[in-house]
C-alpha cells in the first residue's frame, strides 16, 4: 500500500466511526457541540498518533502474551497527559467533556490501530495512520455536531446562526438525536456507496 | 448512606440516566452482542458481575491509594509527612484493575463453575474494553460516593445496561423479519431503535420534549 | 513459571516508567491547574459581590472548611460590602454549585453557577444567555431577591423555571434559599434595611 493511502483510507474508505463502527460512545457523547467535538477530536488524534508511534517503537521488544496489557499502560499514559494538560489550560473544554476525557483509554480505535497497525508496521507508517484515523474520527464527529448543534440549538460553534426566529429542534440536541442522526448518516452512505459501484 | 440515597441512585442508574440511552457507556458491545436474546443476557450478566466488582475494588484503590487522606497507605508505608495526592493515576490505576480483575474472574469461574464459564466465559474478555466498566468507576469518583454507594451505583448501572441490551435484543430478533430498505440493514437501523427507545427513556426524566 | 515471572517483570516495569512520566507531568501541570481554579472562584467571587475590591475578598473558616466570604470596598478591609457562599443543590444529573453574593441585608447582588453537568439544551439553559443580551436570563431574576422570595414558579414562587428543566431550576433556588437561611443563621441576622427599620 502507497504511504498517502495509509493516511487517507482513515478519512472515508475506513473511517472508523462510519465504516467501522468504532468509538461510539464519545462520537455520540460529545457531539451536541461542534466545540466539544474539535476538543474531542483533537485529543483523540494526538493520544492515537504517540500511542501509534510508541507502540510501533517497542513493537520488537514485547513479548506477546502480554502484549495488550503493555499497549493499554502505553495508551492510559498518553491519556493522563491530555487529561491534566486539559484541565490546567482548556478548564472549561475539560470540563464540558467530563469523564470522556480519561475514557480515550478504553476506545476501540486506539488500542485496535495499536493491535492491528502499529504493532506491525513501521514507525513512519504508523504516524500516519494514527493520524489518518484520528482525523477520520475528527470528521464524523464534527459532522454528527454540525449537524445536531445546528437542528438543536440554533447555533455553530457557540454563535447563533438561524437567529432568533428558529425554534430548536430540542431532541437533535438530546440523547436520541445522536442515535437518530448516526443511524441514518450510516445508511446515506450505504446508499452512496452501492450507488457509486453500480 | 442513607436508604432514600441508594434508591435515587439506583433509580437514576436504570431509567433515568441509563447507561446506554442518556450515557452513551458502552454502545459497542450494544450494537455487536444484541442480535440475539441469549447472547444478550449472557453478556448482561458479565456486565453486572464485573461492573459491581469493579466499582468495590476501584473505591478501595482509589481511597488507600490514590487520596491525599490519612487514610492513604503510601502515606504511612512510606512515613511520609503530608499524605501524597496519587489522583491524577486514577485512570491508568482503573484501567489495570479492571483487566486484572477480568482476567481473575474468568480464571476462577473456569475452576469452579464450568457451567457459569460456559455462559459467560466468551464475554468476559471483551469486557476489559468496554467503556461502561471504565465509566462507572470514573463516575463513582466524581460523584464522591462512599464505598456502599460505588457499589450499588455499579450493581444497578449493570442492571440498566442490560435492561437496554435485553430490549434491544428482542427488537432486532423481530426486525430480522422486518422488510428494512436495504442500506438501512444492520447497524443504521440499529441505531434508529436505539434512538427511538432513548426517546422513550426521556420519559422516565419526566422531562417535556417541546 | 519463569516466563510469568519474566512478564510480571516486564509489566512492572512499564507500569512504572508509565507513572514516572505521569509524575513529572503531573508535577509540570498541577500548579496550572491549581492556579486555573484560583481564577475561576476569583471571577466567580468579582460576579458574585461587584461592589468588593478583589484584594478584599476574604473567607471566613469553620474548621478546615469555607463557610463563607466576606467582601470589603477598600483593600484595607473597611467598608463591608456583603457575602458571598457556595449553594449546593442536586439538579438532574449532576450537583449544581451556585456562587451567591449578597449585600449586608440579605439581597442577593450576585450569582455565578460554578458547576452543573445538566442535560445539555435543556437543564445547561439555568447559563443561557439569550440572542443580543449579556448575562443570563435565569440568574438575573435572583438579583435584588430575598430568601423568603426564592421559589421557582411550580412551587408558587417568584422564579420562573427553565422551560422542561424544572428540576434543575428548583435545585438552583432551593440550595440558594438554604444557604442564605443557613448563613443568617451564621451571622445571627442581617442588617435591617431603612423600610425595615421604620416599619
Amino acid at each position: 500500500m502507497s504511504v498517502g493511502k495509509e493516511f487517507t483510507k482513515g478519512l472515508y474508505a475506513e473511517n472508523p466511526v462510519f465504516k467501522q463502527a468504532l468509538g461510539l460512545c464519545p462520537t455520540l457523547a460529545v457531539s451536541n457541540s461542534v466545540r466539544n467535538a474539535v476538543g474531542m477530536g483533537l485529543a483523540m488524534t494526538f493520544v492515537l498518533v504517540l500511542s501509534n508511534i510508541i507502540v510501533s517503537l517497542i513493537r520488537r521488544f514485547v513479548p506477546r502474551k502480554i502484549r495488550i496489557p503493555i499497549y493499554i499502560v502505553v495508551i492510559a499514559t498518553f491519556v493522563t497527559i491530555v487529561d491534566l494538560v486539559m484541565a490546567g489550560f482548556a478548564p472549561d473544554l475539560h470540563k464540558a467533556l467530563g469523564i470522556f476525557v480519561p475514557l480515550i483509554v478504553v476506545n476501540c480505535i486506539i488500542l485496535g490501530r495499536a493491535e492491528a497497525f502499529a504493532g506491525r508496521n513501521s514507525v513512519f507508517r504508523s504516524l500516519l495512520d494514527g493520524l489518518g484515523m484520528g482525523f477520520g474520527f475528527s470528521l464524523a464527529l464534527f459532522v454528527l455536531a454540525f449537524i445536531r448543534e445546528i437542528l438543536g440549538d440554533g447555533r455553530l460553534y457557540g454563535f447563533p446562526l438561524l437567529g432568533p426566529g428558529f425554534e430548536p429542534m430540542l431532541i437533535m440536541i438530546l440523547p436520541p438525536g445522536a442515535f437518530l442522526t448516526i443511524g441514518l448518516l450510516m445508511g446515506l452512505m450505504n446508499w452512496l456507496d452501492k450507488r457509486r459501484c453500480s | 448512606m442513607e436508604l432514600k440515597t441508594l434508591l435515587i441512585i439506583s433509580v437514576s442508574a436504570i431509567f433515568i440516566n441509563n447507561f446506554i440511552f442518556s450515557r452513551f457507556l458502552g454502545l459497542c458491545p450494544y450494537i455487536g452482542v444484541s442480535k440475539a436474546l441469549d447472547s444478550a443476557v449472557g453478556m448482561g450478566m458479565a456486565v453486572i458481575f464485573v461492573m459491581t466488582l469493579a466499582s468495590s475494588v476501584a473505591w478501595v484503590v482509589d481511597h488507600f491509594l490514590l487520596e491525599p487522606t490519612t487514610s492513604n497507605l503510601f502515606y504511612h508505608l512510606l512515613r511520609l509527612k503530608t499524605p501524597p495526592d496519587l489522583v491524577f493515576l486514577k485512570t491508568i490505576a482503573f484501567i489495570l484493575v479492571i483487566a486484572s480483575l477480568v482476567q481473575f474472574v474468568e480464571m476462577v469461574i473456569q475452576k469452579t463453575s464450568p457451567a457459569l464459564y460456559k455462559a459467560l466465559g466468551i464475554y468476559l474478555p471483551l469486557i476489559t474494553t468496554n467503556c461502561a466498566i471504565l465509566g462507572v468507576t470514573l463516575l463513582n469518583l466524581d460523584m464522591g460516593l462512599n464505598f456502599i454507594g460505588s457499589v450499588v451505583q455499579g450493581f444497578t448501572s449493570g442492571l440498566g445496561f442490560t435492561l437496554a441490551l435485553v430490549l434491544m435484543a428482542s427488537i432486532r430478533e423481530r426486525l430480522e423479519l422486518a422488510d428494512v430498505p436495504r442500506p438501512m440493514r444492520g447497524i443504521p437501523i440499529a441505531f434508529i431503535m436505539a434512538g427511538l427507545m432513548a426517546i422513550a427513556f426521556l420519559g422516565f426524566s419526566g422531562l417535556k420534549i417541546r | 513459571m519463569k516466563d510469568v515471572l519474566r512478564m510480571a517483570w516486564i509489566l512492572g516495569v512499564v507500569t512504572v516508567l508509565a507513572a514516572a512520566v505521569l509524575g513529572a507531568v503531573n508535577h509540570v501541570a498541577k500548579p496550572r491547574i491549581e492556579e486555573q481554579r484560583r481564577l475561576a472562584l476569583e471571577q466567580a467571587l468579582l460576579s458574585a459581590l461587584p461592589k468588593a475590591d478583589p484584594r478584599a475578598i476574604v473567607p471566613v473558616y469553620e474548621g478546615d472548611e469555607i463557610v463563607y466570604y466576606k467582601g470589603y470596598a477598600q483593600p484595607d478591609t473597611t467598608g463591608l460590602v456583603g457575602y458571598a457562599f457556595v449553594a449546593r443543590g442536586a439538579g438532574y444529573s449532576s450537583e449544581i454549585e451556585t456562587l451567591v453574593g449578597v449585600d449586608t441585608t440579605g439581597q442577593i447582588i450576585g450569582l455565578k453557577i460554578l458547576r452543573e453537568v445538566e442535560t445539555p439544551g435543556l437543564g445547561t439553559k439555568i447559563e443561557e444567555v439569550r440572542y443580543g443580551e449579556k448575562d443570563p436570563w435565569f440568574q438575573r431574576q435572583f438579583i435584588g431577591k430575598r430568601a423568603r422570595q426564592l421559589a421557582v414558579d411550580k412551587d408558587g414562587g417568584e422564579i420562573v423555571s427553565v422551560t422542561g428543566a424544572t428540576i434543575s431550576s428548583r435545585a438552583v433556588t432551593n440550595s440558594i434559599r438554604k444557604g442564605l437561611e443557613e448563613l443568617e443563621k451564621r451571622l445571627g441576622g442581617f442588617s435591617k434595611t431603612a423600610q425595615q427599620v421604620s416599619d
